[in-house]
């Protein structure tokens, strides 16, 4: 369940990461907006589920391409380098996740219409109808993404800018196009990956900082530029935290999670499949 | 009145705080985003002291700071094997690790309930208690902050500092010992940020974790930036603007529920539109460009 939407998650952040080479904190904020575009779709203007869910997806696919338009792409104009836009892209982070707050308010809001069920009961462990939907759908989300990229022109363009935007630019390839294309894409992944999990557990504000930051950890430690690993480092998060979750406390789920991370970052920073990064410029 | 003094004490807080990011940040080029981990572990730490031991503020903030220094040591570490943005998530890991000890050890920390009745700091018999005296002893330590720091940048550690945010490898062949100065620069630094949380702690008597989560890391970032990097007299302008403005918004009539959002709003605005026109802020020399791709 965390796996698969995780999954979800880790992907859409490592395409933007690699296509336009910077950690892209407003991710975490298109996810919760995912959420709550649906939320406000589907109760505030009292659309059906479906049709709230494909507005909302639609949403975040322009927000995302708005932030890229509006502040990204003036930034890499200038030259600016990664960590600028890192700090920019805290910037949007904090300013999109306050306009939440200031339009929906800062507690908990459900999209949820159905009764609370009791689950099945599979290998001894609970699991509700919505959760099979859920896993189901990310799964879907998942192998449609790996089959774009591999099989599409635009997918190979993506992976082409990813692996060197020159090289990329001198063989003829539109690369501001294809970071464009590849925030409208990555944003109504994690878009979708917040309605899936706002289905089943609700939402806050703040739900996309958590959500990007393992998405984060499992793109590091599974390994950057690859995406089989994303998918290991996402399966095997989610099944350390709740290994820790059973056996310590589900309290410490963040920092057991982010002691993996640093234990990562210092003995293989490439993560499990990843290639090698370079440590030192000159 | 008090109402004023309370924003000045607030930015002399924050001028402490800032100022020693900026050493880490501005100075060394080393982007941190765990500044209000440190902040908040002094914060912590003498608030402890006082409420079970009834110790002295001033050997309470020294232990904070010892502390504080203790865990700069251990952020440092990945700093010497990590880079550019990489180095920036190792920060965070960090942030929430604090964020998480302070909010989920509950014997220790009361958790979310936070720990109220803090005394007003003691110095020698003296008791601060008006606003007058607090901001006196803000005032003070951040004059001596900015002194200490400002004798530190212009001394040839200093400039050691400015050329490893320039160039590590070219310093490194001037046979300059880059591990040396990045963990010394951390220890400082935090031990600083945590001279601003013992202060806030006892400012303010109650201190929660809501105080110093990654947003208030992303603040005192956006004070630096905004301020100027690698400029001291920056992180002042920057804590001043950056405290006074969003006050402004009480004025026009906004309910403080709202203006609380609105004054994120304002800084996280802020920190994108000074990024794309005006990276160096205010006074900077530094600007975050040279930045490796």
């Amino acid at each position: 369940m965390t796996s698969a939407t995780l999954l979800v998650v880790a992907v859409s952040f490592s395409i933007i990461y690699s296509t336009a080479r910077f950690f892209n904190f407003a991710h975490g904020v298109v996810y919760a907006w995912g959420a709550y575009f649906t939320y406000l779709m589907a109760r505030v203007a009292g659309m059906n589920l479906g049709m709230a869910i494909a507005i909302a997806v639609v949403g975040t696919a322009l927000l995302g391409m708005g932030i890229e338009l509006a502040i990204y792409k003036p930034l890499r104009k200038q030259k600016a380098s990664s960590l600028v836009l890192l700090v920019t892209s805290l910037g949007v982070y904090i300013v999109l996740q306050n306009v939440i707050s200031l339009l929906f308010g800062d507690d908990t809001k459900s999209i949820r219409m159905w009764p609370v069920r009791e689950g099945w009961n599979v290998l001894g462990a609970r699991i509700t109808p919505v959760q099979v939907i859920i896993i189901v759908s990310a799964v879907v989300l998942f192998v449609a993404i790996m089959l774009f990229l591999k099989w599409t022109n635009m997918g190979k363009a993506m992976r082409a800018v990813a692996s060197d935007s020159e090289l990329a630019l001198i063989s003829g390839i539109n690369v501001n196009n294809v970071i464009l294309f590849t925030f409208a894409l990555g944003s109504a992944l994690a878009g979708s990956a917040g309605i899936l999990v706002s289905l089943d557990v609700d939402m806050t504000p703040t739900m996309g900082m958590r959500a990007l930051l393992m998405g984060v950890v499992a793109m590091i430690i599974g390994g950057r530029n690859s995406i089989p690993g994303v998918a290991l480092g996402a399966l095997l998060l989610g099944m350390a935290q709740h290994l820790g979750a059973w056996q310590i406390s589900s309290k410490w789920q963040d920092a057991i999670v982010f002691v993996i991370l640093l234990i990562f970052l210092l003995a293989r920073p490439q993560g499990f499949l990843g290639k090698k990064i370079r440590t030192a410029h000159v | 009145m008090t109402y004023l003094l309370h924003i000045f004490i607030l930015i002399g807080i924050y001028v402490i705080v800032a100022q020693s990011l900026n050493l880490i940040s501005g100075y060394t080029g080393l982007l941190s985003i765990a500044h209000a981990g440190f902040y908040g572990i002094g914060a912590y730490v003498a608030a402890l002291m006082v409420l079970h031991f009834h110790t002295n503020f001033l050997l309470n903030m020294a232990c904070a700071a010892v502390l504080a220094g203790l865990l700069g040591f251990v952020v440092a570490i990945p700093s010497l094997r990590l880079h550019g943005d990489y180095f920036v998530i190792a920060t965070f890991a960090f942030q929430i690790i604090a964020f998480s000890i302070m909010n989920n050890w509950v014997s220790v920390t009361a958790g979310p309930l936070g720990l109220p009745g803090i005394p007003r700091p003691e110095i020698l018999g003296f008791t601060f208690t008006t606003h007058v005296h607090f901001l006196a002893l803000v005032g003070f330590f951040a004059v001596l902050t900015f002194l200490f720091l400002n004798r530190l940048v212009r001394s040839p550690y200093g400039r050691v500092l400015r050329a490893i945010r320039e160039d590590e490898v070219f310093s490194q062949s001037l046979g300059k010992n880059v591990t040396h100065f990045k963990v010394s620069v951390f220890i400082i630094g935090a031990a600083i940020a945590s001279i601003g949380g013992a202060l806030y702690a006892h400012y303010i008597t109650f201190i929660d974790p809501t105080s110093f989560t990654i947003n208030e890391s992303i603040f005192i970032l956006a004070i630096v930036i905004i301020g100027g990097s690698g400029n001291l007299i920056g992180s002042i302008v920057g804590a001043t603007v950056l405290i006074m403005v969003p006050e402004f918004l009480r004025f026009v009539g906004m309910p403080s529920s709202v203006a609380a959002n609105m004054r994120q709003i304002l800084y996280g605005g802020l920190l994108v539109l000074f990024m794309m026109f005006m990276p160096e802020g205010f006074v900077g020399e530094y600007a975050f460009k040279k930045g490796e791709r």
